[in-house]
């Protein structure tokens, strides 16, 4: 394959949708561990929906049982979302003090706080 | 005096009966009047066991009561002739002895005097001065005064007692709900003061004067119980012939015996406080399934009430327990009463009610409200304070199938959490940022 | 009620009096308010007339006389009632007639204006009017005169705590209802659907595939187990322990994931400054 880096710009001018573009950013762009995390985040998401959906289809009865599962999702989401962000190389400059290990060390204390109050609600 | 021990033998059989609140009796008799012609009566009562001292009306000793307490736990006043009384013996120191726990058994009078007028201070009307009840029924050789009347039953008087001789005037009892007539007067007899055919005008005039107008028939009352709601009674009788041994002795029309010596009996029984008496032992209550009394309870607890009743037996002198309640109720009140149960007997154990009941579901501070009364019985009356309080945080219903998704949920976010870590830890690092080629 | 007895009565009793009392042309009638008669005829003393209704204004007359002995002379007794019986509530209300010197009598009601005497009555009530006659002369004489049918009074006024001398009724109280759950199926499908997203995290993982050198490095292992450590004590605080004693333990796990942490993450943090 020739080493040129020509701009090769598309015959076409019909430039891939937004989403498409976004997307193929995203997954060239993004290291592997950054979509590691970000899978997790997916999970979390999808779960509290069905939760969420179970509730308003269904019953929201107990709804301390419903809270305490909702906001198991919820949280451990923000704390996820927090670690990604100490974590991302490209964020280095605005955590200088805090190095990855004390970031998860961060996220974990996190999320054993947060899972003593869920089970401490779930009922 | 050993023929007449004799005679009391007869009548009163050998039961001692003796009343619940003591056995003093005070008995102020008019000067008109001597005990003699009252023997069976008062020796009657002797006889079961009571003391008695006898006063005029005029004495100053003994008093009913020195210095607030009452010197006697019984009082009868028979003295419808006499005008003036010893300064002791006034409206408000009967009504004061009562209000203290004495017993008082009152014989009106035809004259205005003191007991008339302490007997309107109790919602009962009299009629006129000089009016005693007559009846021209059933046609006899006594004069129209002097009725023979045949007792309706009630508690306190028996269904078997024979026709009673009765003088006196009758009184038309009020509204007040603590009045409880014993003997109504009968429908042909009405008060009037005439003694012969050409009174009749005035019996008209009487009648239209309106107000009471006319004591007539079977509304009026000749003897009429009254009690307090801290349980003495008080007794007021039309006449005190009822208690004569004339009368005791005298026959009815039908040829038997009249009545009055065992009626005389019962209404002194009812007034002293052996007859009709109840009271509540105990009450407890705990949970359904336990024996404890809990500090509190939670909303939606079943609980268990027992209450303990005794009733007084003047025959053996000693409180037994009684199950012939029927319409005992409970309350579960807190402001308004939020739960109202029959109290039921229990079959196997006399004496004792239970019910079980669930507790409402608003939380506060409850009372256990027992509040019985019924006209000729003693009060019941007991409350208990408890509060119920909404369940603990764990006390609520756990681990409900509605709540699987939850469980699910936090579960399968635990695990999601530690395979992370898991993986995070053990993580192999990628090659430092490159741009895609 | 009473008057079978006492005419048995007067039969035993040695007649003391001069003469009995007789009741002569006894008769009733009722009119509306505007006079016209609606029912007018004499009483029977042998047998009952049918039972006299009065609207709210008409008006009853009941004539009669007494004499001595049947068809003596008139005369003028004591005591001339009407008794008003009601045998639903047991009361009675006594009106006296004015009879003349030769004992003519003459009685109205008005049911527009009744006498005070004039017992309250019920919807269902019938009233017995029987008429009472006594004398101190003559043997008493009471009639039955007929049954009377009158509009319902008003309840009479008792007093406020009369109420508690009767049982009172019975009160229960309504309970919140229980809450409705869903059938155990529904919320089973749910439970599925939330374990759903498991399978998009392992798709998405495995498409990763990240390099997991370190898995079982005996420096990071301990930490791990600490971390499922903990999370079984919480399920275990779930189903049975107390908050003491979850804290207690917690405590003491806690020491223990600072150690084994600090030593996990010094050693991770190595490797990544190595690795690069």
């Amino acid at each position: 394959m020739a080493p040129q880096k020509t701009a090769t710009k598309p015959q076409t001018s019909a430039p891939a949708s937004p989403v498409e573009s976004l997307w193929k950013a995203y997954s060239d762009n993004t290291s592997k561990r950054l979509k590691f995390i970000d899978s997790f985040l997916v999970f979390l998401m999808l779960s509290g929906i069905v939760q969420f959906l179970y509730c308003i289809l269904v019953t929201n009865f107990p709804f301390n049982a419903f809270l305490a599962g909702f906001s198991s999702c919820v949280g451990q989401f923000v704390l996820t979302a927090s670690l990604r962000s100490q974590v991302n190389p490209e964020n280095k400059e605005t955590f200088k003090e805090v190095s990855p290990e004390r970031a998860f060390a961060d996220f974990v204390v996190g999320s054993i706080v947060l899972h003593f109050f869920v089970f401490n609600f779930l009922g | 005096m050993l023929s007449l021990y004799l005679i009391l033998a007869a009548f009163v059989g050998l039961l001692q009966a003796k009343s619940s609140t003591g056995d003093s009796i005070l008995v102020i008799l008019d000067n008109k009047l001597n005990r003699s012609d009252y023997s069976l009566f008062f020796d009657g009562l002797e006889g079961q066991g009571y003391s008695l001292t006898f006063r005029a009306p005029g004495d100053t000793t003994p008093a009913i009561k020195e210095h607030d307490t009452p010197n006697f736990d019984h009082v009868i006043v028979f003295a419808p002739h006499t005008k003036s009384f010893s300064p002791d013996v006034t409206p408000q120191s009967l009504v004061s002895s009562l209000g203290k726990g004495t017993n008082l058994l009152l014989a009106l009078s035809q004259k205005q005097n003191l007991v008339n007028s302490l007997a309107s201070e109790f919602s009962l009307i009299l009629p006129p001065p000089q009016t005693p009840l007559v009846s021209h029924f059933p046609a006899r050789e006594e004069p129209a005064t002097v009725i023979p009347i045949t007792p309706q039953p009630n508690v306190i008087v028996d269904p078997d007692l024979p026709p009673i001789w009765f003088s006196g005037i009758p009184v038309a009892p009020g509204n007040n709900p603590l009045l409880f007539p014993i003997l109504r007067a009968p429908a042909e007899s009405f008060a009037s003061d005439a003694t012969v055919d050409s009174g009749a005008d005035s019996v008209l005039e009487a009648a239209d004067r309106g107000g009471e107008g006319l004591w007539a028939g079977s509304s009026s009352s000749l003897i009429t119980g009254f009690q307090t709601r801290n349980g003495a009674r008080a007794t007021w009788v039309g006449g005190v012939e009822l208690f004569s041994d004339d009368f005791a002795k005298k026959h009815t029309l039908g040829g038997k015996k009249s009545g009055n010596a065992q009626l005389s009996k019962d209404v002194a029984a009812w007034t002293f406080q052996e007859n009709l008496v109840l009271r509540i032992d105990s009450v407890s209550h705990h949970k359904l399934g336990g024996s404890e009394t809990p500090e509190v309870y939670t909303t939606n607890d079943q609980i268990v009430y027992i209450a303990h009743i005794s009733k007084y037996d003047p025959a053996t002198s000693s409180w037994v327990p009684y199950s012939g309640i029927s319409d005992l109720q409970l309350e579960f009140t807190m402001l308004d009463p939020h739960v109202r149960t029959s109290l039921s007997p229990v079959p196997d154990t006399p004496g004792e009610y239970s019910v079980t009941f669930r507790a409402p579901d608003r939380h506060g501070v409850f009372k256990f409200v027992i509040d019985y009364r019924r006209k000729g019985w003693s009060t019941l009356q007991s409350s208990t304070t408890v509060p119920v309080v909404p369940p603990r945080h764990d006390g609520y219903p756990r681990f409900l199938s509605a709540a699987w998704p939850y469980y699910t949920g936090a579960i399968s976010t635990s695990i999601g959490f530690l395979l992370f870590s898991l993986l995070w830890l053990a993580g192999g690092e990628d090659k430092a940022k490159t741009k895609k080629e | 009620m009473k008057s079978p007895m006492l005419v048995v009565l007067l039969a035993f009793v040695a007649s003391t009096y001069a003469a009995a009392l007789a009741l002569q042309s006894p008769k009733f009638t009722v009119s509306s308010p505007n006079g016209d008669q609606i029912r007018s005829e004499p009483i029977s003393l042998t047998k009952k007339s049918s039972p006299v209704r009065l609207g709210p204004q008409d008006v009853l007359r009941v004539t009669f006389q007494v004499t001595e002995n049947d068809g003596g002379t008139g005369v003028q007794p004591h005591q001339a009632f009407l008794r008003f019986y009601d045998n639903i509530s047991g009361e009675d209300g006594l009106q006296p007639v004015r009879v003349t010197s030769n004992g003519k009598a003459r009685f109205e009601l008005n049911m527009a204006r009744p006498p005070s005497s004039f017992p309250p009555t019920s919807p269902d009530s019938v009233l017995k009017v029987s008429l009472i006659i006594g004398s101190f002369v003559h043997k008493p004489l009471a009639v039955d005169l007929f049954d009377l049918i009158v509009p319902a009074s008003q309840p009479v006024a008792s007093h406020p705590e009369e109420v508690y001398y009767h049982p009172q009724p019975v009160i229960e109280h309504t309970f919140r209802p229980e809450q409705k759950t869903p059938p155990a199926f529904i919320s089973a499908v749910f439970s599925a659907l939330v374990l759903a997203p498991w399978v998009v995290l392992v798709g998405l993982w495995s498409q990763l595939s990240p390099k997991v050198p370190n898995l079982f490095s005996l420096k990071i292992i301990p930490f791990t187990a600490t971390l499922g450590a903990f999370e079984l004590l919480l399920v275990w605080y779930w189903v049975d322990l107390r908050l003491g004693q979850v804290l207690l333990y917690g405590a003491g796990l806690g020491i223990v994931a600072v150690f084994t942490g600090k030593t996990a993450l010094v050693q991770v943090g190595k490797l990544r400054k190595g690795s690069i």
